[in-house]
Parts: structure tokens; sequence; C-alpha cells
């Protein structure tokens, strides 16, 4: 058995450590906000939070994590959006919105280290969230308007 | 608060982490003690010979990509090509050299001792994902210049033949990113020999007074 917390909710799995965090979540607690997108760690989609950092989920032996918590999507604010969230709203950042639960984690990642982006700082961490449909200028001005949210705050 | 809760969290990590570390740096002091070779006790061209099997291992991609300059960009050899380029995703490792000013190396490349996946999955490491110190670049050097880099205590974190092979064992305890360049999953290309042939070249090449191609 491996414990896991996940969104403040304690966990107990059956299943082998080195089963990736992403078919944990899915196909074991039924928490399907991370997607399955390329499998090896190119695509972004299935970003989640481990120790409120991003990590892969689909790269992630669960048996490499246990003990730490993780957060997704669904565990990011207690009944209010969170302003990332938010700011995806405003400005109608997802097209098909495959990728937009991992591009939302990775961000919100990122604003926590740095909470004053320019452009350049975004491109250089968003870059590892592809996004088929290509809605990354729209991303880039969702990022500095959840920044000047939280700067408020 | 969020945030005092993670400094917290790491720091505990840090702590439990510093202990395994010292543990291993013991275990791998009183192994290395034992790779070592008496002084003088190899010619220089057999110290020479070792060095060009050492050298073979050092310039290879396996080992040389993330022995890169203070831009801090590592380098990829992509499975099944032969032409090195930019790691793609646009990363920067930063000063840091682990990617803590941008995007953490760790965000793909798990810490973890699980093997490797096939290629093209991102390697993991038991230690965490980083570049190697700025000062200790490979990439793009002669073999030469790796030498004599190798033997200056500036340079190589002030190791002499003994220290650097605690290092290979220290790492290895670790499961570190050193014998791990020889299991770095299927379609990856790996450095000529063994882990223990290299622990072994480097005892001669130091017995051998460190000689250096000309």
């Amino acid at each position: 058995m491996i414990e896991l917390t996940v969104n403040g909710t304690k966990y107990q799995v059956d299943v082998v450590p080195q089963m990736p965090l992403l078919w944990v979540l899915r196909d074991e607690l039924g928490i399907t906000s991370a997607k399955y997108g390329c499998g090896i760690a190119q695509c972004g989609a299935c970003t989640v939070h481990v120790d409120g950092r991003a990590v892969r989920s689909c790269q992630a032996p669960v048996g490499a994590i246990s003990g730490k918590p993780i957060t997704t999507i669904e565990g990011l604010s207690n009944g209010d959006l969170h302003p990332v969230q938010k700011a995806w709203i405003e400005h109608q950042v997802p097209q098909c919105g495959y990728c937009q639960i991992g591009q939302i984690m990775q961000a919100v990642s990122f604003l926590e280290l740095k909470p004053d982006p320019t452009d350049e700082d975004i491109d250089l961490v968003m870059s590892g969230n592809l996004c088929r449909c290509g809605t990354y200028a729209r991303i880039r001005t969702a990022i500095h308007a959840a920044a000047a949210k939280m700067a408020e705050r | 608060m969020r945030s005092l809760l993670i400094a917290a969290a790491l720091s505990a990590c840090a702590a439990l982490a510093l202990t395994a570390l010292v543990e291993a740096k013991d275990d791998a002091a009183d192994q290395s003690a034992k790779d070592v070779l008496p002084s003088g006790s190899v010619s220089s061209q057999a110290g020479l010979e070792a060095w060009t099997r050492i050298e073979a291992v050092v310039t290879h991609p396996r080992c040389a990509n993330c022995h890169v300059d203070a831009a801090g960009i590592p380098m990829w050899t992509p499975a099944g090509e032969t032409k090195t380029r930019a790691h793609g995703m646009n990363i920067h490792a930063g000063e840091s050299r682990i990617g803590a000013e941008t995007i953490a190396c760790s965000t793909c490349h798990i810490t973890s001792t699980d093997p490797n996946e096939p290629a093209p999955a991102p390697l993991r490491s038991g230690i965490d994902w980083q570049l190697a110190p700025v000062e200790f670049l490979w990439f793009d050097k002669t073999g030469a210049e790796i030498c004599e880099q190798l033997k200056d205590a500036k340079r190589n974190g002030g190791r002499d033949t003994a220290g650097l092979l605690e290092h290979l064992r220290h790492d290895a305890s670790l499961n570190g990113f050193i014998p791990r360049a020889w299991q770095p999953g299927a379609g990856r290309s790996t450095p000529p020999g063994s882990f223990e042939d290299h622990v072994k070249d480097v005892a001669l090449w130091g017995a051998a007074g460190q000689p250096c191609p000309r």
C-alpha cells in the first residue's frame, strides 16, 4: 500500500511504486483533471503540484513522491476560484481546453516563484506546456492579469 | 502561509537528505580508499592510455551535455540522432543550475532510483537533477582541456585523485548521474566501457601522475 495526500485528503492505493502518479490520480482515485497528453513529460498536460511545485505526473513514479502533498486543480483553492483560473475565464484562454489544466497548474506554480513576470519570464517557464490550439498569446495575457490581481491581495 | 509551509517542508526534507548524504559519503570514502593505487605504480604511458578511455567517457554526450557554461542551457542529443542541440522547451537552468529561477529540472526529471524509461522519456536520478557546476565545463572542450581541468583543484571541486574516486563512489552510492550514464534506458547510447571500468581508469590515471595529452 502506498499512502498519498491529494488536495488535503489522505489515500491508500494498492499499486506498484513505479506506476506514474497520473495513472494513480485518474484510474485509482478518479481525479481526472490532469490529462494524458504525451506520456513522456514533453507536453505538460498532466501537470500537478508536488510539494507546491509543478511536476509532470505522467513521469513521476508514485513511489518516489509518496508522503509529499499533491495538489490538482480541484484543490487549488477552497470554494472560490484561484486568481489564475479567474484570469483564464476573463481572457477566454481555452479553445479545446485539453492542455489548459496543465497550463494553469504550471502558471500558478510559476507565479508563486515570480509574482511579477515579464513576457520573457513567462516564455521561459511556459514553453514546456504545449497548446495545439495555439492559445499562447492569451495564456501570456492571463498570467499578467493574474499577477496583477494577486499583487492586490 | 502556504509559502511558509512549503519552506518548512523543504527544510525538513533537506535535513533528512543531509543525514543520508553524510552516511553515503562515509561509505563512499571507505570504498574509494580501496580504489586508490599507489602513486608512481603506473607508468606515464599506461596513465595516458587510461586517460584516452576517460576522455571517451567525459566527452560522450551522455556526460558532457550537462557540463555546460554559465548560460545554463543543457544540451540534447536525441535518441537516434548524432547532432547535439540545445535542450527543447526553452530550458534555462539558471545560476542555480537546477532551474530554480525559471522551471525546475525536477519538473520532468524526477528524483528517483527507479530504472530509466526508454527514450525519449526524461532521464531520472537518485540525486535531484541539475547541471554540473559552471567551472566544470566539458561541453565543446577538447580532451586535453578537460584533462587539465580535472587535475586542477580550482576547477574540480578541490579534489586530488583520491577525491575524484570518492566523488565517483559517492555519486554511485546515491544512484546518481555518473553510474546511470551507463543505464540511460532503452534507445539511448552509453559511454564506452562501464562505470567500474571508469573508476579503474581514474585510479590508473591518478597513480601515473594524471598525465594529459599535449
